[in-house]
């Protein structure tokens, strides 16, 4: 008995150890530096091959209805999709995991809408290293080279039509200024809320240099306007402190320049809460609330960068990838990322008004059936 | 059958006690293994565990200061916030006085040392609840985050990389494989070996009966098939990647931690505090110092794992250490800590960890969204720790929280001469 | 009393768990309106027959019969048994003490009216059920302000308020100081006279002796026998002699002291209350210890005893006011208790649980825990030093447990008792204050206590003895001091002392200077 175990728990030792060693391939053979030629066309890739998403946590209707629509996107073009979504307060770390977790699983393209674009350029770098393409889908990746494409909304132009907005709705209120307003921006760690910002200002400073625009409680810099993480709350507490500290009395506000949807109705709900009239609010994203807002003369602007329309050209830059062409971009010299300039592709985006609500939701089954 | 006994009562360590932390390593044996069949091998793929040591050493480097506040009888909620703003700072500090990396790094820890002593300072010397200072703490360096960093995101040169986005280099003869990784790996085989003769010694010292000696050969073993399956997957990476930096640094303050708890009279001294503050008090332990270390411990590792995770993302955020806190907590319960404090052990912690990380990890590998993996670690620390009430009341051993005394003493298992040499009651009949 | 009716009986009650048979055929019969005592060592099987009989294990998990007010009874629970009339009152106290007297009488069996807690009427029906138990308190006071012996009456209360018909006390005086206790007795001898039914578990023999009208006693978990205290003609040898199965001929070891000179002097040490500044816990005490000698500290409940004695070591109570303290002539700084340590100070609380041990450590770890710096090497704790040095002493001074790796909280309070000891002994002290060392301790190992204590004297350390119990304060001692509201108010020879000059000078205000 006792030579029987022995020798048992001597085999199956040494099997364990033979197994072990056995195990041992090195990831190093064949695979030596496959990445750096990754960056343009590569002869392309299997027809199903798995395509990462990696995209910020739910917090606004837009990303829920980019994973969808990613989801099916894809699956129709033939790829295997992973689509992910940072959780909601744990972001920055479920991204860089996610998307490690992609290059491990050799995704050929992986397209990422940063949470915090300045920290995943070291997953970034990897994936690329591993042969991946990295797409930024809406919002920029900093400080790495290994950024291929990036795909947007023109960014600036939104901006400029916020403004032009505000501008058009104060004038139909009222038409002659000065117009008291008050500037609100996205979160700072989000590289597109200063460009949307910028797009504005581009239209409102000679405006406010003119005077015939005046910033009520005078806070016209980006980190004094800046709304944390696009938070909701955020917003309503700096509208409510705006209100109590600059719009007590009959002081009027004409304008807010809100940069996006939840915001702006953030924003309404402060100063309906305070009893004030409630002036022109420009937004952006055409979320459901806000039209029905829109329809109900309440938020007086959004703009419509219609999701589907940013999703199918990230797919279709992933299906010219598979077929080893160079993807098409429209923008060269744009976006720099703080290491190079990141081949683009940006779409126009169209601002919606009660007037255009109609005509500019007419291809979107739920938004056109609240404009009727 | 007695064999059998033999092999489970010293597979692990031991002693009879030790029997016990078999429940828990094998959990985590199990939780790999299976995710490993899920995942078709994606999971003890090379890159894949070079990606889970960068990932989550930062969360176990917590957890190791978190398991020594909670066994003294405390919690701190404000590691995450302290991780952010030592971030900021250090990141501020080498990007506008273009300091030397290694110089923000050691100011870096001295923040957290100040930090941590600020802290140390209420819950020992005022006396007011760790919960509340930490919870304060948490609120006060988020706040101080985001106006340091004016909540934008700061880069941190290469050289500060390092510590969490780096790792060995490639050096001497082409072995398709990371060398100094090999070597590595190689002298932890040797360090094992030395550790188990070690404990033999000591073992007989006591005049206890050692270990059978083919037990302590599958023993050693097992632990260097295991050993050596890492080693070579981790050196086997992409070329450019081995065992993370950030890895050995992890590992170091392990072992270093593991015999400070352990080892010596300043580590007793805390789980005494823990267990029965007034009779450490009474038993000449100084209080208001063990606690203020404690927590001012606790701030310099926080401030370490805040830097290793900017220089794994190159950048310092504003949402840095958003819930590290839970992370790190969960591990320390899910590893054996007792709520009330006292019990606990560093390697517990680093199991439970690692319990919590390769969950999440192939969670993640098999596309399940951050949604339900919140749901889904939820649920794991909660049955964990009802499972083990729950075998602590039934009387039945309690797999968790017996693995600490496991990992604490590794006494005899059986005295040197009979117990039940009978005790004569010294009246007189 | 014989001829009264018998209200229960408890007929071959057997309770085994794992491994462990902890009744076995036990039996009791309890008269009604009688006083019965149940006697016996720590683990003899008191509680766990307790246990049994108010449904803490539940009808099924034991063998026998338990047959009450004339028909058998199966309680499932606690619930069962209190609604029958049965009431346990525990050795700790279940009271909250951030509530109300009236709010803890009626814990779970408020008073209702339309579904409304009926304050007014429970206030009410409070002051009455106090007035049963003699407390005189305003019913709003919260628990926490009152003494231990009147939260013992809050407990009767309690129980009175739930219809008791067969009160049970599990060590009721335990806590309590001399004359709270006599209250008690004095409480449950009216009962009687009411026709309430009580069961006493105790370990002070010489109040069940005076109280109790017949006692069961238990050894082993087996029934030994049952005394009528009158008929029989029972006293506190007798009991003994029943509890640990023979004759137990002197319960204090025969012992010739060596007493040395005067090592170690206290002078004029004054302390204050930590919290009322203006009360003095200490007053201008001085005193002696000479080396080889026992030195007893009698005095009340709160006469300030442990006050004193946890203030010289390293003065962990109170606020230090003034006052010096001599060792071997030189006049030595303590200020803190890793100090006093180092000085060759060592003191046994009076709370072994709450204050003496870490009840999560080992037998090992407690063993070398107020002395870590002697088993360090390089920054390192030796272990095996730490074993041999467990190991020492768990031979040395007979603690019962297989290894030393044991948790100390499954040892019984003697063998706890042991560990604290070896535990001080270990830090190698010239003066052990010993602070109620043989509470809760059964009479055997009490003995084996004693022994400890003397065998230490006999080394040459000087060893205080802080207890309340007369008897073992001149059994034990060399000499006593007295104590009352924190002042010394004398000290007595052996050769000289008798309960009675120990209790005059124990509650009068006169102070007698004396060295």
């Amino acid at each position: 008995m006792r030579k029987y175990f022995a020798k048992s728990v001597a085999v199956s030792a040494a099997a364990l150890l033979a197994l072990t060693v056995s195990a041992c391939g090195s990831e190093r053979e064949g695979t030596t530096p496959s990445g750096g030629s990754s960056g343009g066309a590569t002869g392309g890739f299997a027809a199903d091959s798995l395509i990462g998403v990696a995209l910020p946590a739910k917090t606004s209707e837009n990303w829920v209805l980019a994973g969808d629509l990613f989801t099916k996107g894809l699956a129709d073009a033939g790829f295997k999709a992973d689509v992910q979504y940072a959780g909601a307060s744990t972001t920055v770390a479920d991204q860089q995991n996610q998307i490690t977790a992609m290059t491990t699983k050799q995704a050929k393209v992986i397209i990422i809408g940063a949470t915090d674009a300045a920290q995943l350029s070291a997953q970034v770098d990897a994936a690329h290293a591993a042969g991946a393409v990295v797409i930024a889908y809406d919002r920029l990746i900093k400080g790495t080279a290994n950024v291929d494409y990036y795909v947007a909304f023109d960014n600036f132009k939104v901006g400029e039509l916020q403004a032009q907005a505000l501008l058009e709705g104060m004038k139909a209120k009222k038409p002659a200024g000065p117009y008291t307003i008050e500037l609100f921006s996205g979160s700072s760690d989000d590289n597109n809320s200063g460009v949307f910002f910028d797009g504005a200002m581009s239209v409102l400073q000679p405006l406010i240099d003119s005077k015939e625009i005046v910033v009520g409680s005078g806070q016209t810099a980006v980190n004094q306007t800046a709304t944390d993480g696009w938070k909701a709350e955020n917003a309503q507490r700096r509208m409510d402190a705006l209100l109590t500290s600059t719009y007590t009395g009959d002081k009027t506000l004409d304008g807010v320049l809100s940069p996006n949807d939840t915001l702006a109705r953030a924003i309404i709900t402060s100063i309906k809460g305070a009893g004030k009239p409630i002036p022109v609010v420009t937004g952006q994203d055409s979320e459901v609330e806000s039209v029905k807002s829109i329809m109900a003369g309440e938020q007086y602007s959004t703009i419509n960068k219609d999701t589907r329309n940013l999703v199918k050209a990230s797919i279709d830059m992933a299906k010219a990838l598979q077929q080893g062409q160079t993807p098409q971009v429209n923008d060269t010299k744009s976006y720099n990322n703080g290491v190079k300039v990141v081949p683009s592709y940006l779409l126009p985006p169209v601002i919606v008004t009660k007037a255009n609500a109609a005509e500019a939701y007419a291809n979107d089954p739920t938004l056109s059936a609240l404009t009727k | 059958m007695s064999r059998f006994k033999d092999l489970q009562k010293n597979l692990f360590g031991g002693t009879t006690s030790n029997a016990r932390q078999f429940g828990m390593i094998f959990a985590l044996v199990a939780i790999v293994l299976f995710f490993q069949v899920w995942t078709e091998g994606l999971t003890l793929s090379s890159g894949n565990l070079i990606a889970v040591v960068s990932q989550y050493s930062y969360i176990l480097i917590l957890a190791i200061g978190m398991l020594m506040v909670i066994v003294a009888g405390h919690i701190d909620l404000s590691v995450g916030s302290v991780a952010a703003f030592t971030g900021i700072v250090v990141a501020k500090l080498m990007q506008d006085h273009s300091i030397h990396w290694f110089l923000a790094l050691l100011i870096g820890l001295g923040v957290g040392a100040l930090v941590g002593a600020w802290q140390g300072f209420w819950v020992a010397y005022v006396g007011v609840p760790a919960f509340i200072v930490t919870l304060a703490g948490m609120l006060l360096f988020r706040g101080a985050n985001q106006w340091v960093g004016k909540s934008q995101s700061i880069a941190v040169p290469e050289g500060f990389q390092t510590i969490g986005g780096g790792f060995l280099d490639d050096i001497g003869p082409n072995t398709n494989f990371n060398n100094p990784t090999l070597l590595l790996g190689f002298a932890v085989c040797v360090a094992v070996i030395v550790r188990e003769w070690q404990l033999r010694r000591t073992r007989t010292r006591m005049h206890a009966d050692p270990t059978p000696l083919w037990v302590a050969a599958i023993r050693v073993g097992v632990l260097i098939a295991v050993i050596l399956f890492a080693t070579f997957r981790f050196a086997g990476g992409r070329v450019g990647t081995s065992f993370p930096i950030s890895g050995i640094i992890l590992g170091v303050l392990v072992v270093a931690y593991s015999f400070y708890t352990r080892n010596t009279a300043a580590g007793r001294h805390i789980y005494a505090v823990g267990g029965n503050s007034r009779a450490a008090e009474l038993s000449g332990v100084k209080l208001q110092r063990v606690n203020f270390m404690v927590m001012m411990n606790m701030g310099v590792l926080a401030a370490l794992a805040g830097m290793i995770f900017v220089a794994r993302s190159r950048a310092s955020g504003p949402q840095d250490g958003i819930g590290w806190e839970l992370d790190a907590i969960a591990a320390v319960f899910i590893g054996g800590a007792a709520v009330s404090g006292g019990l606990g052990t560093v390697s517990g912690s680093i199991v439970g960890g690692l319990v919590m990380a390769i969950l999440n990890n192939g969670l993640i590998l098999k596309g399940i969204g951050a949604d339900s993996i919140q749901m889904i670690k939820g649920i794991v620390l909660l049955l964990a720790v009802a499972l083990d009430v729950y075998n602590k009341r039934q009387g039945r051993f309690s797999v968790i929280g017996s693995i600490t005394k496991g990992f604490r003493g590794s006494g005899p298992s059986t005295p040197s001469e009979p117990p039940a040499q009978k005790v004569q009651t010294p009246v007189v009949g | 009393m014989s001829s009264a009716p018998v209200l229960l009986e408890m007929r071959n009650i057997t309770k085994e768990f794992p491994g462990v048979k902890a009744l076995s055929d036990v039996s009791l019969r309890v008269r009604a309106g009688e006083i019965h005592a149940i006697c016996g060592e720590n683990g003899a099987g008191k509680s766990t027959l307790m246990k049994v009989l108010s449904g803490v294990y539940p009808y099924g998990s034991y063998d026998g019969q338990i047959v009450y007010q004339g028909s058998e009874v199966r309680f499932g629970d606690i619930r069962a048994s209190e609604r029958a009339g049965i009431v346990i009152i525990h050795q700790e106290l279940a009271l909250l003490p951030l509530m109300s007297i009236t709010e803890n009488i009626f814990l779970g069996n408020e008073p209702k009216k339309n579904g409304a807690i009926d304050w007014t009427g429970a206030q009410l029906k409070a002051l009455d059920l106090m007035a049963r138990v003699g407390l005189e308190e305003d019913p709003d006071t919260l628990v926490k302000d009152l003494g231990v012996g009147k939260q013992q009456l809050i407990e009767i209360a309690k129980a009175f308020a739930k219809d008791v018909k067969l009160l049970i006390l599990d060590e009721p005086t335990a806590a309590l100081n001399e004359n709270d206790s006599q209250h008690l007795l004095d409480l449950l001898r009216g009962f009687r006279e009411r026709g309430i039914t009580s069961i006493i578990i105790s370990h002070k023999l010489n109040e069940i002796e005076a109280i109790a009208d017949s006692i069961t006693i238990i050894r082993d978990g087996k029934t030994v026998e049952t005394l009528d205290v009158k008929a029989d003609g029972v006293d506190e040898d007798r009991i003994v002699r029943g509890m640990v199965g023979r004759e137990l001929t002197n319960r204090y070891p025969d012992h010739t002291p060596k007493i040395g000179d005067v090592f170690f002097e206290v002078r004029d040490w004054t302390v204050r209350h930590p919290i009322s500044a203006d009360r003095l816990v200490a007053k201008h005490s001085n005193f002696t210890v000479r080396r080889g000698e026992i030195v007893g500290f009698a005095g009340l409940m709160g006469a300030g005893r442990t006050e004193l004695a946890m203030s010289i070591f390293g003065r962990s109570y109170g606020v230090f006011e003034g006052g010096e303290i001599f060792k071997d002539g030189k006049r030595i700084e303590i200020r803190n208790v890793s100090e006093a340590i180092e000085q060759g100070l060592a003191y046994v609380s009076e709370d072994r649980k709450a204050v003496g041990l870490n009840l999560l450590d080992d037998i090992k770890t407690s063993t070398v825990a107020a002395k870590l710096s002697k088993i360090t090497k390089f920054f390192k704790l030796d272990e095996v030093a730490e074993y041999e040095a467990a190991e020492g002493y768990r031979k040395s001074l007979r603690i019962k447990t297989p290894t030393v790796d044991e948790g100390v909280n499954k040892l019984s309070g003697g063998n706890q008792q042991k560990v604290v000891l070896a535990k001080w002994m270990f830090t190698d002290p010239d003066l052990l204050i010993l602070d109620e060392p043989t509470r809760g301790i059964d009479v055997g190992a009490k003995y084996e206590i004693y022994g400890i204590i003397q065998q230490l004297a006999d080394q040459g350390k000087g060893v205080i003895v802080i207890s309340s119990e007369l008897p073992e304060l001149l059994g034990l001692c060399d000499r006593i001091y007295t104590v009352f509201e924190g002042a010394i108010t004398g000290v007595i020879d052996k050769a000289d002392a008798t309960q009675e000059n120990l209790m005059k000078q124990m509650t009068s205000n006169k102070k007698m200077q004396t060295r």
